[in-house]
């Protein structure tokens, strides 16, 4: 009864499966010790400071029922911009992306409250768009970051598992968790999300709130994506990493729900953590790599039939079919054909 | 399919409006946007008959070439944005799988191989289908779980190589039919198909009702979730044929042929001016956007612009395009 209260509220969902695939995982090590390790922890927190931005950013606009598409060309483009500004000051170059994707993020709100457009179609055409734009300013060849020192220092290690990349990613989310649970802008973004026309009715400034979520989501990913070409000391039109499936898979896991008004940013942190322990966990017990992309889509799978909108009177009709048939199967036998239903 | 194939009585085409009327806008705004769009295809005939060296043979041949792979996978978008499930992320890794199947089965000959990789293509969406049509599952994610599922488990199989065929029975699909290639008389053949599906079969009606209104079709009495599937299935199978052609093309099947193909086609879909949110729009309409979109790359590419140019130019024009769209809807 308890574990069933647990697993209700979305926040914590999260968590009890990172538990649960910690187990698993640590069982299918089999005590070789090559799970339970302080590198393995390393390599999941890399990948979180990896894909976190860009799941928190994507989970902000699911939130507000809405979907950025965008990110995935963000990231590539961002990168550029960061790599081929940044290499005197390398902070310029993070904030020269930023501004980049706040400038972007504003845009396509725009577009989409002036226009009352779609979120899919104006961030699809956005993700095209700055797909080509990162094709453009490399010149479609990988751009090398000359600061290997820049490199090596926001990949290094301290307190053995943390890294400068993954501080900034957990500060994003504290900044984040801070402004839903306890502003005004959070709460507005829930009621924008659950209902727009009753929280415009309600005085939520909705046309603000939509501008506002997507510039942060574009200025999320475009931090994400600057840090990474750094810590790979590249960047390139091809996308380093097509960080935008495993992103909207873990706000998913984390508990946002694609109906708008649900979900936490503590929760999408415990849904990035998932799908990089997996990750991270099945490399160390040494699957191959297409092994990721089958769970991952399992899990998304699963996921997406979960939140469907039809499962439970599918599922009704279903269990009232097998009843039917189990009913008339017995009725020779029993004549008083009692069920539960 | 069963309704699609159905041959359909006069009574139900008595309502219908013949093919071309598709194209024709019925509200003000709407005739604004057709004339602006008339321009913008105005625009880029000139931009053609001036270019030099566009009206040659080698290059009208390969852009034929090219958008006959990009065309299959758009009419089959088609039929996915029309039931009001805007796109799939999975149509790039159904082209390459059938693709590969389409090789691995060839040894049993042509026929049987292009039947199976049809099955394999019409399979692999309409499992998505069901999820997405009786469950009602979020589309974009149900694509997406799809995508990295499959791209799993092909890996797994093929290890990561590509299947290379064994003797020459694919060659006649790199053949000429009263010469025109191939893939070109494959893709008119998809196109025509899937346009007269459309307009003129039960499952055509149906899925634009069902792609406008969900619950108005539900209380018309159809069978929204059945129509749902179909589209699927009709995806996967156009999806295939493009799969089919790319591997008897490049004589191998591997994961590499359908990257970047379900944008591509996403794009076409939408140049041609199907709405995304369903229920409007038609497979020539795609046929057309994805002609429009390889017109502007050659056209780039014959002034000397480089690819990545060709990359940004097809961005900006879907994100016009879409703003456009509005102008028809917002009234």
């Amino acid at each position: 009864m308890q574990m069933r209260t647990l697993l209700a509220n979305r926040t914590v969902r999260p968590y009890v499966l990172l538990v649960a695939i910690g187990v698993v995982l640590w069982l299918l090590d089999n005590g070789r010790g090559a799970f339970l390790t302080t590198s393995t922890a390393f390599s999941v927190l890399q990948q979180f400071a990896t894909i976190g931005p860009i799941a928190l950013g994507l989970g902000l606009t699911m939130i507000l029922r809405e979907i950025d598409l965008s990110v995935g060309g963000m990231i590539s483009f961002a990168g550029c911009i960061a790599v081929m500004t940044g290499g005197e000051h390398p902070v310029v170059g993070v904030a020269l992306a930023v501004l980049f994707g706040l400038v972007w993020g504003l845009f396509q709100g725009a577009i989409m409250t002036a226009l009352r457009l779609g979120s899919i179609g104006v961030t699809l055409g956005g993700l095209l768009t700055l797909g080509g734009l990162a094709y453009v300013v490399t010149g479609n060849v990988s751009i090398s970051y000359p600061r290997m020192d820049v490199a090596l220092a926001v990949n290094h290690p301290f307190l053995s598992v943390l890294s400068l990349r993954s501080v900034i990613t957990f500060a994003a989310f504290l900044v984040a968790a801070f402004v839903m649970a306890r502003t005004r802008v959070g709460r507005d973004i829930y009621a924008t999300g659950s209902d727009r026309r009753a929280a415009m009715v309600a005085g939520v400034r909705t046309t603000a709130i939509i501008l506002g979520v997507f510039a942060s989501s574009g200025m999320l990913a475009a931090l994400g994506g600057a840090l990474l070409s750094y810590s790979l000391a590249a960047a390139s039109g091809v996308a380093l990493t097509d960080a935008l499936v495993p992103a909207i898979a873990a706000a998913i896991i984390g508990g946002v729900s694609l109906s708008g008004g649900k979900g936490t940013p503590i929760g999408i942190v415990g849904g990035v953590l998932v799908l990089c322990l997996l990750n991270a966990g099945l490399n160390a017990v040494g699957t191959p790599p297409a092994v990721h992309d089958v769970v991952t889509g399992s899990v998304l799978f699963l996921v997406a039939i979960t939140d469907a909108v039809d499962l439970d009177p599918r599922l009704f009709a279903m269990r009232r079919f097998w009843t039917e048939l189990l009913l008339r199967r017995d009725e020779p036998a029993s004549s008083k054909g009692g069920t539960g239903h | 399919m069963t309704d699609a194939t159905r041959a359909v009585g006069t009574k139900e085409t008595a309502g219908a409006q013949p093919l071309w009327s598709n194209l024709l806008p019925h509200s003000t705004h709407a005739r604004v946007l057709f004339l602006i769009r008339g321009l913008a295809i105005l625009g880029l005939i000139v931009a053609a008959l001036t270019t030099p060296g566009f009206f040659t043979a080698v290059s009208l041949f390969s852009l034929l070439n090219t958008t006959s792979f990009i065309g299959c996978v758009a009419v089959g978008m088609t039929f996915i944005t029309l039931s009001g499930n805007i796109m799939s992320f999975s149509l790039g890794v159904t082209l390459s799988t059938s693709g590969i199947v389409f090789i691995a089965a060839l040894p049993l000959g042509l026929v049987p191989a292009i039947a199976i990789a049809l099955c394999f293509g019409a399979a692999i969406t309409g499992l998505q289908g069901v999820v997405v049509g009786y469950f009602r599952a979020n589309p974009i994610i149900v694509s997406m779980a799809a995508l990295a599922l499959i791209t799993g488990c092909a890996t797994l199989i093929t290890q990561g190589r590509g299947v290379y065929p064994e003797g020459g029975a694919a060659a006649i699909l790199k053949a000429r039919v009263l010469g025109i290639p191939m893939p070109v008389a494959a893709l008119v053949t998809t196109a025509i198909v899937a346009q007269l599906v459309l307009s003129y079969t039960r499952f055509g009606r149906h899925l634009y009702m069902v792609g406008s209104n969900w619950r108005a079709a539900l209380a018309a009495g159809l069978e929204p979730a059945r129509t749902v599937l179909g589209a699927y299935v009709a995806a996967g199978i156009c999806t295939a044929v493009a799969g089919i052609l790319m591997a008897a093309r490049y004589s191998s099947g591997d994961m590499e042929l359908g990257i970047g193909y379900d944008y591509s086609a996403i794009s076409a879909v939408l140049v041609g001016g199907t709405a995304i949110s369903g229920g409007e729009g038609s497979a020539l309409r795609s046929l057309v956007g994805a002609f429009i979109i390889a017109v502007c790359q050659v056209l780039l590419l014959l002034h000397g612009f480089s690819t990545q140019i060709q990359y940004l130019a097809i961005g900006i024009i879907v994100l016009l395009v879409i703003m456009l769209q509005t102008l028809a809807d917002s009234n």
